[in-house]
């Protein structure tokens, strides 16, 4: 009787042991260990998906970071009871706020992804990945780079700059706020590499050509945009002035709707926009746009000044499809509509370049007084587009002013209004802001906790 | 390296260890059968039996006085000597849960008789890995029998225990039977892993999470409502280190054993039936304002906020209005949804047994509607429990529990679309269900009610399997070997369909489908040896070992767009996707304990479990967790003998450290990268986590001190406890800063502690032959305190929840509003900072979700044949965000958007008016900001919980229908309810996220309930 025991007892407890450690190894399915990531062509492809999904997530352009852009300005309403959103309504944007937290982490994600691939692609050898390919690659994560680092300083001015990978807990912590200029500089730097390492759009390696992801002439257009935003008037036309020429390739469209409504995509208004396919790649900011009846919740909605505005046909014409009325009366915007979450993200759009190069051209008014009726042609471009007819504005600051306006409209749900003002030195009189330091957000509060090398601004401390 | 080697070696060289033992004492009993014949004197053959019932019984231990010779019981309860002894000689007979027996043996064969141990002290309690009789515990572990609480219609039989355990506090989650409580042993230990026990049935692990993938607003169903309460035969709740330590990395949270029902050895088959039927009703209701009320406040608020009267909302139609607040309408909406729900419940079981074989057959059936419209849950169990004695020294035991659980489920919590509770208690209402067109609609951003209820598609069905086969090898005297195998599959499939009637399928209609499996693989031996020698020691020893395996995997599909609502089908949808999660851990342990006890009055334990698991870093891969415990019967001391009111008197103590590690991510410690990061619909890789190889164990060290104290031969029996829990290593995910590009890691570094007493008191008042009356009452008290936390957390909707260094868990985070300023009517907050202004920086911890003391009355009365039971519990102390009055009480501010409750009806309006409700305006954004103090309240109760009446049908009566018993009874749950809170029920503000507790918020209130039953043997 003892003896098959006595097996059995032996059996299993070698067994158990010998294989204990073996057995106490477990590989996830979904995921793979840090080690193996870009090593070949396939993966440095993937990867540089991962850096534009990062881009397009909720927290980015997906939708937080959005949000901040026109929720600070003043076209936008908020139906909801949670006061994080009502703060930007109000200008009085608190560090506790929860949006601004969401689109701080989504955006440095988005910048360690791109770090990843600037950093490991270089040492991927691999004959399929041509040089030409390689090149490409790494421009499209320093063009994505550079716009992560301006998006960080046009809302928070300084922030930190981090360009190399994180690998362990230990990584990019403790690094103190750099200088407003030092991020722009960052993002000059990172748009320079982008614009030596992009192919024009007709010779694009990998990937297919479309307006989903950045070629040489994209970085030209975020260009243009940064040169506005400092002020480099020459500069940002010049810039703004490669898009607008390029009439084959970038156009305004009319009617106004005819870049989003329809389910139309990358036509070729757009210089940059997120793609979503609506099932894996989700962009869900319709529901804060639809009413109920359609699938949304209308927390967001125009206010009545804007509504006005909006359906002005003197002041708005065709921008009028921005918004449309519910089976309960009540209005709400339509550019994220589409039933399967696939509407895109509009990053960079040709009448921006208009509006650039206008306002460019016009701030060279005092140097070059022929401008003005340049910068007159380029916003009654916009104004044509919208089915409107040429403005009434004469002298310089009216024709900002009407610029200023024409990008309110324009722009209404894209992440414009409240940078614009901001910019331009508006903010605080058009929005009845008092103090100087609102004009950025607060570092989240979190952030400071996490990270005692992080001070906050001056005024929300 | 290095480090890893060294714990692999030290567990080999336990292990080792482990073989070694039992290849030595195999090898003894080899040795044993080639030693030279003794000398005979006497042969004796004998049999022992139960004094009451004249069965067997078996392994009963039989010894030669003043001799280490000993035997015993086989399977027939005989025994045999073959001994040098000359009769007549002493046997002395222990067996456990029956007296001690010295019988002189003057010849062959002897037939002994055993008589059951009648008082509390010798009840049998079921500990870790065996069993142990009362007065033999020095840990604290609390037994309950669930006879008394099954009738309690909640689904899941953790919720009926509440108010019966000390230190055990119990908050159902919902009215919703079947959906998950709130469990915690000795207050919570963890912010990122689980506070739930772990639960064992008959050896058993087995999973208590819910497999909901389904929002239903903070709430979940609950795995644990699988089982049916009618198979259970005892629960056992460990709860101080002594106890829990040989569950190593998981006992932190305490430990509730389970055993089901199991036959009898030769007893005559024996069939019992129970039914109950019943219905339950909402105690009370929401209270809201009118139409006109609402309309009126709205007015106000305009007003008062700096609009013209002119332009209010609630004008004349002919001035654009929406009329006057007294033309406005009352619409009720909360009558709509809730009802009086239906109760049912059948069990049908046979017991019985030969000699070698017994058996226990359960079947049940319940169905419980919800008060809530259309919720209801049913389930159907099948119970099958076999135990098979192959020879004298063998014994295969099998126990099955098969179960279906039907779930028609809605959303009663958080969530604006498809909220069943949200649309019937948030609209206004003014508002009219239809529109213009005379057509029903949502209003104010809620599905419409009558819409949702004919609509509303939520379903699920979890098909469950427990079971273990047991195979017991008796190899010596004494010495006893059992392996088993043990599984808990759970497969759980669900599925949702929203039609266009619906907010969430309002484009084309929406449907998911999502089937979860959940498998637990167990292999488990234990080898156990009793020894007692000089008649004055008794030595047990215990090894064993354990592998689990946990899989849980997940396909999941969602469609949108279908031709029209006849479709349902995902197949069937313009646009789908699916998905797949997979996960897998192991763990691999190793323990052992050993008891001593000298002469019933020094008793003293250690044990030692060493767990491997896959979740942990390689550096930390294996945890010990020993245990060291003693106790003085000071009753048996020579100087309390002659103290006859005493019956017992006890000193407990017990130190040790157990761990916890559920509820962290299967592959937590690993660097990865997800590749589900794509774009433009090509496969994109990113870096999900980052790795922490040092991750290991949450560690809680604990000190148990305890007395037990019976009085007047038990009548009285008391129980006092003293504990104190440290926990160290605490799992969090610790936030890194954003400029890393995570967002968090898992670390090892929050620490907690918990510290209470807990006191408890068994009385037989009076026990006549025709009228007894026995009480229990308990209380216990618990301080939670995070001792150890970097920066403070916030959870739940607008932070209303922090832990916070130095604080309790789950305290509230809260504007402290001091009084409303009878001149003004404005509410005045204090200000923390004295900055003059009242901002985030004034928020503060105000209270906690923890009660000052909570605990259990029950009085049970037997009246010749009828019987009463009255089961009261209580809670004193602790604080409820009650967030349904914060959406109800907006001054007007929300007009169409949100519901008035009636009581801001009690607003400031004007001068000298004395109120905690606020004037209506918006011109002071503090009078009604979130956050505020004044929806926290006090969540103190007092409830009678249960109460039953029966009737026995007489012997003489029954017997002649060939009817062993007959029992009619009336049974009733939350009959009353004492508080001061204001909401519906003051145990509804707990979440399925572990986090998030004390708010409520769309949660359907436990139903009064009256069943009418029958108790039926054959």
């Amino acid at each position: 009787m003892t003896n098959p025991i006595k097996y059995i007892l032996a059996i299993a407890f070698v067994i158990s042991f010998s294989s204990c450690e073996k057995f106490l190894e477990v590989e996830p399915r979904a995921s793979v260990s840090d080690e193996v990531t870009i090593y070949d062509k396939g993966s440095a492809e993937s990867a540089l998906h991962g850096v534009y999904n990062g881009l397009a997530d909720a927290g980015y352009y997906g939708m937080s970071f959005q949000s901040i852009g026109y929720l600070n300005g003043d076209n936008i309403q908020w139906t909801g009871s949670q006061s994080q959103i009502q703060e930007f309504i109000n200008h009085k944007v608190n560090p506790e706020n929860a949006t601004i937290s969401t689109a701080w982490v989504a955006i440095y994600r988005t910048i360690n992804r791109a770090n990843n691939v600037i950093a490991k692609v270089p040492e991927v050898v691999d004959p399929l990945l041509t040089e030409t390919a390689k090149k490409q690659i790494l421009g499209e994560a320093y063009f994505v780079r550079a716009l992560a680092y301006f998006d960080l300083a046009r809302t928070w001015g300084g922030v930190p700059i981090v360009t190399k990978p994180t690998k362990t807990p230990a990584d990019n912590i403790g690094i103190t706020r750099s200088t407003i200029e030092q991020v722009y500089n960052q993002v000059l730097a990172d748009l320079d590499q982008a614009e030596t390492l992009l192919p024009l759009p007709g010779n694009i390696a990998v990937g297919g050509s479309d307006r989903y992801r950045a070629n040489r002439k994209t970085a030209f257009a975020l260009k243009a945009r940064y040169y506005l935003y400092r002020n480099d008037w020459t500069k940002a036309e010049e810039y703004a002035d490669k898009i607008v020429a390029d009439n084959g390739n970038y156009r305004l469209l009319k009617p106004f709707n005819s870049f989003f409504a329809n389910d139309a995509r990358g036509t070729q208004e757009s210089v940059f926009e997120l793609f979503y396919n609506g099932t894996t790649e989700q962009n869900t900011h319709k529901n804060q746009w639809l009413p109920q009846n359609l699938g949304g919740t209308r927390q967001w909605a125009p206010n009545n000044a804007f509504v006005a505005l909006v359906t002005d046909p003197v002041t708005s014409g065709g921008r009028s499809t921005l918004v449309a009325k519910d089976n309960q009366n009540r209005w709400y915007g339509t550019l994220y509509y589409r039933p399967t979450p696939s509407d895109p993200s509009y990053i960079i759009r040709t009448a921006e370049l208009y509006l650039i190069r206008a306002e460019a051209k016009a701030q060279q008014f005092d140097a070059n007084p022929a401008k003005l009726a340049e910068a007159i042609a380029d916003l009654n471009a916009v104004r044509d587009r919208a089915g409107l007819a040429p403005t009434s504005a004469v002298t310089k600051e009216q024709v900002l002013s009407a610029i200023e306006n024409e990008r309110r409209l324009e722009f209404a749900y894209e992440p414009h209004r409240w940078f614009d003002l901001v910019r331009t030195g508006r903010a605080k009189q058009v929005l009845n802001i008092t103090e100087d330091f609102r004009l950025v957000m607060p570092i989240p509060a979190e952030q400071l906790l996490a990270d005692r090398a992080l001070e906050q601004t001056l005024g929300y401390k | 390296m290095k480090n890893n080697r060294h714990h692999g070696f030290s567990v080999i060289v336990f292990s080792y260890a482990l073989v070694i033992l039992a290849h030595l004492t195999i090898g003894s009993s080899c040795a044993f059968s080639q030693e030279n014949r003794p000398i005979i004197n006497s042969t004796l053959r004998g049999r022992v039996l139960d004094a009451k019932t004249q069965e067997p019984l078996i392994g009963v231990t039989v010894q030669i006085k003043g001799t280490t010779h000993a035997s015993s019981t086989n399977n027939n309860g005989e025994f045999n000597f073959i001994t040098g002894q000359k009769f007549p000689y002493t046997l002395v007979l222990s067996y456990i849960g029956y007296e001690k027996k010295e019988v002189v043996a003057e010849g062959s064969p002897i037939e002994i008789f055993l008589k059951e141990a009648s008082n509390e002290l010798k009840e049998i309690v079921v500990v870790g890995y065996g069993i142990q009789t009362r007065r033999d515990l020095i840990g604290s572990i609390a037994k309950v029998n669930p006879a008394e609480t099954k009738n309690i219609p909640t689904g899941g039989f953790d919720a009926q225990l509440q108010g019966k355990i000390t230190g055990v506090q119990i908050s159902s989650n919902t009215g919703v039977p079947g959906e998950t409580a709130n469990i915690r042993v000795r207050g919570a230990t963890s912010i990122n892993a689980d506070t739930d026990p772990l639960y064992v049935i008959d050896g058993v692990f087995i999973n208590n999470n819910s497999l909901q993938t389904i929002s239903t607003g903070g709430k979940a169903s609950s795995p644990i409502a699988d089982i049916n309460p009618a198979d259970i035969a005892s629960i056992e709740v460990l709860k101080d280190a002594s106890a829990t330590a040989l569950y190593g990395s998981r006992g932190a949270n305490g430990v509730i054993l389970i055993t089901t029902k199991r036959g009898n050895f030769n007893q005559k088959p024996k069939i019992s039936f129970n039914t109950t039927q019943g219905f339950a009703r909402a105690e009370k209701l929401w209270d809201l304002a009118s139409g006109p009320e609402h309309a009126q406040l709205v007015n106000e608020w305009h007003v008062n906020t700096g609009g013209s009267f002119a332009t209010r909302p609630f004008r004349p139609v002919s001035e654009g209005g929406r009329g006057l607040p007294e033309e406005q309408q009352t619409y009720d909406r909360l009558g709509e949804v809730f009802r009086t729900a239906q109760l049912q419940n059948y069990d049908l079981a046979l017991t019985g047994g030969s000699a070698n074989t017994r058996y226990y057959i359960g079947g049940g059936y319940t169905n419980q509607e919800s008060i809530l419209s259309p919720i209801d849950f049913s389930r159907a169990s099948f119970k099958v429990n076999l135990d098979q004695r192959i020879n004298n020294n063998v014994q295969l035991s099998i126990s099955n529990t098969f179960s279906r659980t039907l779930r028609n489920q809605a959303r009663a919590g958080d969530g604006p679309q498809g909220g069943l509770l949200q649309a019937a208690l948030h609209t206004p209402t003014y508002l009219s269900p239809y529109n213009e067109q005379g057509v029903l609609v949502g209003r104010a951003g809620f599905d419409n009610v009558t819409l949702l209820l004919e609509n509303y598609d939520v379903n699920s069905v979890s098909l469950r399997y427990i079971g273990n086969l047991n195979a017991d090898f008796v190899l010596l005297p004494g010495l006893k070997l059992r392996s088993s195998v043990g599984v808990d599959y759970n497969n759980y499939d669900e599925s949702e369909y929203w039609n266009t009637f619906l907010l969430l399928g309002a484009q084309g209609g929406l449907a998911t489908s999502a089937i979860g499996q959940f498998t637990t693989l167990l292999n488990e031996q234990t080898l156990s040896y009793r020894k007692s020698f000089n008649d004055k020691h008794t030595l047990n020893f215990l090894l064993g070992n354990t592998l689990q395996l946990d899989q849980l995997t997940r396909t999941s599909a969602e469609g949108r767009g279908f031709a029209n609502n006849s479709f349902k089908v995902i197949s069937s949808a313009s646009s789908s996707t699916s998905s797949e999660t997979w996960n897998k851990s192991t763990l691999a342990s190793f323990f052992g304990k050993v008891d001593y006890n000298f002469d019933g009055k020094y008793l003293i334990d250690a044990s030692l479990r060493a767990d491997g698991s896959s979740r942990f870093g390689a550096s930390n891969r294996w945890g010990y967790f020993p245990s060291v415990g003693a106790a003085w019967r000071i009753k048996q001391e020579n100087f309390l003998q002659d103290v006859d009111f005493i019956s017992e008197l006890k000193l407990r103590t017990s130190y040790g450290t157990v761990g916890n590690q559920n509820g962290i991510g299967y592959f937590a410690a690993l660097g990865l990268w997800s590749g589900s990061s794509p774009y433009q619909g090509s496969a994109g890789i990113s870096p999900q986590q980052l790795s922490n190889p040092d991750l290991k164990w949450e560690k809680t060290t604990q000190l148990n001190l305890g007395l037990d104290l019976g009085i007047l031969n038990d009548r009285l029996n008391f129980e006092f406890n003293l504990y104190r829990k440290y926990t160290t290593d605490g799992l969090l995910q610790l936030t890194l800063p954003g400029t890393t590009g995570f967002s968090n890691y898992w670390s090892n570094v929050a620490e907690i502690s918990n510290r209470g007493f807990e006191f408890s008191l068994n009385s037989r008042n009076i026990s006549k032959k025709n009228f007894t009356w026995s009480t229990s009452f308990n209380v216990s008290r618990n301080i939670n305190k995070v001792e150890k936390l970097q920066n403070p957390l916030r959870y739940g909707s607008r932070d209303l929840i922090m832990h916070k260094e130095g604080y309790p868990l789950y305290s509230f985070w809260v504007y402290k509003q001091l009084y409303i300023d009878p001149q003004t009517g404005n509410a005045v907050y204090e200000d923390v900072n004295k900055d003059g202004k009242i901002t985030v920086d004034d928020r503060q911890l105000h209270g906690s979700i923890w009660p000052k003391f909570f605990g259990g009355l029950t009085n049970n009365f037997t009246f010749k044949e009828f019987d009463l039971n009255v089961f009261a519990a209580f809670q004193y102390g602790n604080k409820i965000y009650n967030h349904n009055k914060f959406f109800g009480e907006g001054g007007g501010a929300r007009d169409a958007a949100r519901v008035i409750f009636a009581s801001n009806l009690d607003r400031w309006q004007k001068p000298g008016d004395v109120t905690d409700v606020p004037k209506s305006d918006g011109v002071n954004v503090n009078n009604y900001r979130d956050g505020g103090s004044r929806w926290l309240e006090d969540g103190s109760f007092l409830r009678i919980r249960s109460a039953s009446i029966g009737y026995t049908l007489p012997k003489n009566l029954t017997q002649k229908a060939r009817v062993e018993g007959l029992r009619l009874f009336v049974t009733g749950s939350n009959l009353l309810t004492f508080t001061r809170y204001s909401g519906l029920d003051p145990e509804s503000a707990s979440s399925s996220a572990q986090n998030e507790q004390g708010i409520d918020l769309g949660t359907p209130p436990q139903p009064r309930t009256i069943q009418f039953g029958v108790d039926l043997t054959l």
